[in-house]
């Protein structure tokens, strides 16, 4: 059936639409052939499942570090560290609640459906109309939007949001990475290192017992936790500052890490629907131009366009990063090839009058993803001193004021008409547009004020009509070629046939032998011998 | 928001333990119309130099370290863009900023304007003694073509109790003065119950030990 409907083309059977759970509603190719429902709850399975398997290594790696611990220190490091029981307790605690959730996961029940179903189906059947339209609405978009705009907020979620097998180990890998590389560094500390490292998994496990927390609540926990840490270090420490920031660096980078999935964009909040928002209202303001934001950089010069790209590239890598830090040092970077990118056109150090309409132009050029949702990771779990001030919160800051002001642009902010500012906006006009009857005089290359791309494009056409011409004559060569090879065969035969008539075969008698008739044959010389020569 | 009112508990916090003689990090914003010097008064601040000859690929944010007698400043220098249709964006900016200097253009009444502009906005954000706020008339060396007069820009700051001077980015006159007279009012303020985020030295001490680090002379390191 399947395949009669593929050669068809566009029909589709009703029931391939469907959810594969049964469930009723539409599913979707982009969520494996389910409904966004049922894909949550699949998607969420598989996240319990990763918990599950980091909560085993986090063990495992615990269980390494004291050995290691035991054989280096000896016998002297318990006592002075809390209570060793209350560390069994919870080892115990964890343990038995992994049986049950492994019991949960083989258990019937959970493979044919979800405890949901049930519910669900109480639901539709007690079925107050808008729900269903709803649910309509929701697969729809799901259906309708997939190419383009679920793209780019699914493309770059691989870590954490796709339940496949293969990419799901793959960030186990890097998850297993950074707790080992956190466990060697704190294996330098020597027993703090140990507190720390039972802290911070005591921290996890807390927190995975908090998801329906709201994000506000999550990022609360995460903050107090910072607090008490940095608090604990600094007493520790005696104060040094620089020691407490680089192991709460560290903290930072494992905790977000393990966490990340979780609080990325919960779904708790609307985050997702900002993103999808904004995304909108960049791929609308496409038409804006450099000379509207008044942006002090010439792509025309090789080394500043190739700064520019390098800064689009920065702020789209920004989204593939898990710990705010390292998302920070993306606009960082970012913003330091902006600066680059206008330093070389102007020849003078980039003012904030410069930077921040640059870094809207960026971010307009690369609508990076899931912006919105990066933008508050940050601000709910990033160290905060490092948002208010320091050179990374100050390109932080820019970046917000670049979206902000994204969120509010108007035909005033872009020295424009209202009227052009909406025709633009709804696609009826673009700045370029104006002038259509330009580009056939103007023909390829002399695109005047048109841009370079258009000009391109252009230049591809004439291209592409130029080659078909010379294909159609190609064609014609080969075909008068093919009736000439069939003409000549033809006059050959012809030739053949005439002369063959002409010259009809006939057998004379044979000749008699060549030397019978030789009179004078006894005249010539003896045939030649061959002579031996020795030497 | 909420990692401002997070940061002030931790800032408590810190205060608690807190030791003289430290090196604290002070965010200064600079706010003003485009064209009035901000950038440039920040490369003075930071470089002692008018048009940065040396390898600066911006001065949008810059640094600087002045010393006082029981402390160390390290100004973090926040360049805000000016013009008009960024205004609506400008609070993140000065967010938890400790000081804000409002610039304008002595040879144009329009940018005095728009400071008065900015110390409503100001005013709206912070309560007065917690954030130090100063008026700056830029481009001092340019009395021929002066509109706003030096009385004019006193009144307004006098009446707000605001920090005012005129300096000259291109002269460098008053920029050393004005950096220092921040640095005091800012470490004043600190003594309050507002703190700031501190940069503590490996060097620094901790409760238990009692002892202070010598106290650093009146080292006024304004440019190299």
């Amino acid at each position: 059936m399947s395949q009669k409907s593929e050669r068809r083309g566009i029909h589709v059977d009703q029931s391939e639409l469907l959810c594969k759970k049964g469930c009723g509603y539409y599913g979707n190719a982009a969520w494996q052939g389910l409904c966004s429902k049922c894909w949550r709850e699949e998607y969420q399975r598989a996240r319990q499942k990763q918990i599950q398997e980091d909560w085993a290594l986090a063990e495992k790696l615990q269980r390494e570090e004291e050995a290691a611990y035991a054989s280096s220190q000896g016998a002297q490091s318990q006592p002075s560290l809390t209570p060793f029981s209350k560390f069994e307790e919870k080892k115990t605690n964890e343990k038995t609640r992994k049986v049950t959730t492994v019991k949960k996961f083989f258990s019937p029940s959970s493979r044919t459906a979800p405890k949901k179903a049930p519910c669900e189906k109480v639901e539709k059947v007690s079925g107050a109309r808008e729900r269903h339209g709803e649910a309509l609405l929701r697969d729809l978009r799901g259906m309708f939007t997939q190419p383009w705009e679920m793209m780019s907020p699914t493309e770059e979620s691989h870590e954490g949001k796709t339940p496949s097998p293969s990419i799901s180990r793959q960030s186990s890998i890097e998850t297993d990475r950074v707790s080992r590389d956190f466990v060697d560094f704190l294996k330098n500390l020597q027993k703090p290192g140990r507190e720390i490292h039972k802290q911070c998994r005591a921290f996890i496990e807390n927190m995975a017992n908090k998801k329906d927390l709201g994000a506000d609540e999550l990022s609360e926990c995460v903050q107090d936790f910072y607090q008490n840490m940095s608090d604990r270090l600094m007493t520790h420490f005696k104060g040094s500052t620089e020691r407490v920031e680089r192991v709460m660096d560290q903290v930072e980078k494992y905790i977000m890490t393990r966490l990340y999935k979780n609080v990325f964009c919960p779904e708790t909040t609307d985050d997702e629907k900002k993103d999808l928002a904004t995304q909108h209202r960049i791929r609308a303001l496409h038409w804006v131009t450099i000379e509207m934001l008044c942006v002090p950089v010439d792509e025309e010069i090789p080394e500043v366009s190739d700064n520019v790209v390098k800064a689009i590239t920065d702020v789209i890598e920004m989204d593939s990063k898990r710990v705010p830090r390292d998302k920070l040092a993306c606009i960082t970077r970012c913003s330091k090839h902006i600066f680059n990118a206008i330093k070389i056109t102007k020849n003078e150090p980039a003012s904030a009058d410069d930077f921040l309409p640059t870094l809207i132009y960026i971010v307009l050029k690369a609508n990076p993803p899931r912006l919105q949702s990066n933008i508050q990771y940050i601000t709910r779990f990033c160290n905060p001193s490092r948002l208010m001030t320091g050179e990374d919160g100050y390109y932080f800051t820019n970046l917000c004021c670049a979206v902000a002001f994204i969120e509010k642009l108007d035909a005033q902010s872009l020295n424009l008409s209202a009227e052009d500012f909406e025709r633009y906006m709804s696609g009826q006009a673009s700045p370029r547009k104006q002038e259509p009857e330009l580009w056939p005089q103007a023909g390829p290359g002399g695109g005047g004020g048109s841009s370079p791309g258009l000009t391109q494009v252009y230049q591809s056409l004439d291209l592409l009509t130029g080659l078909e011409a010379r294909q159609e004559r190609v064609l014609e060569g080969a075909r008068g070629l093919e009736s000439d090879l069939i003409s000549w065969q033809e006059s050959v035969e012809r030739e053949v046939q005439e002369i063959l008539e002409k010259y009809p075969l006939e057998i004379r008698t044979p000749a008699s032998a060549i030397d019978s008739d030789n009179v004078e044959n006894d005249r010539l010389p003896p045939p030649l011998q061959p002579q031996v020569f020795v030497g | 928001m909420m990692a401002e009112r997070r940061l002030s508990s931790r800032e408590e916090s810190l205060l608690e333990v807190q030791v003289e003689a430290r090196l604290l990090r002070v965010k200064m914003v600079l706010l003003g119309s485009s064209g009035v010097g901000k950038s440039s008064l920040a490369l003075r601040f930071s470089k002692d130099e008018f048009k940065a000859s040396a390898p600066t690929i911006g001065c949008a944010y810059l640094t600087q370290v002045v010393c006082l007698h029981n402390a160390r400043i390290r100004f973090e220098i926040w360049d805000t863009a000016g013009e008009e249709k960024y205004h609506s964006v400008t609070p993140l900016y000065y967010r938890g900023a400790h000081a804000a200097l409002v610039v304008y253009d002595i040879c144009k009444r329009e940018s005095f304007a728009r400071a008065q502009l900015w110390l409503k906005e100001l005013e709206k954000q912070y309560f007065p003694g917690e954030t130090v706020v100063g008026l700056v008339g830029n481009k001092a060396d340019l009395s021929d073509g002066r509109k706003v007069s030096l009385q004019e820009g006193y009144r307004l700051a006098e009446s707000k109790g605001l920090l005012f001077m005129e300096t000259s980015a291109k002269s460098g006159q008053q920029i050393s003065e004005l950096l220092m007279t921040i640095a005091e009012r800012v470490q004043k303020s600190t003594r309050e119950d507002r703190g700031l985020v501190e940069w503590r030295e490996v060097e620094s001490v901790g409760l238990h030990q009692g002892e202070r680090p010598h106290p650093l002379g009146t080292c006024c390191l304004v440019g190299p």
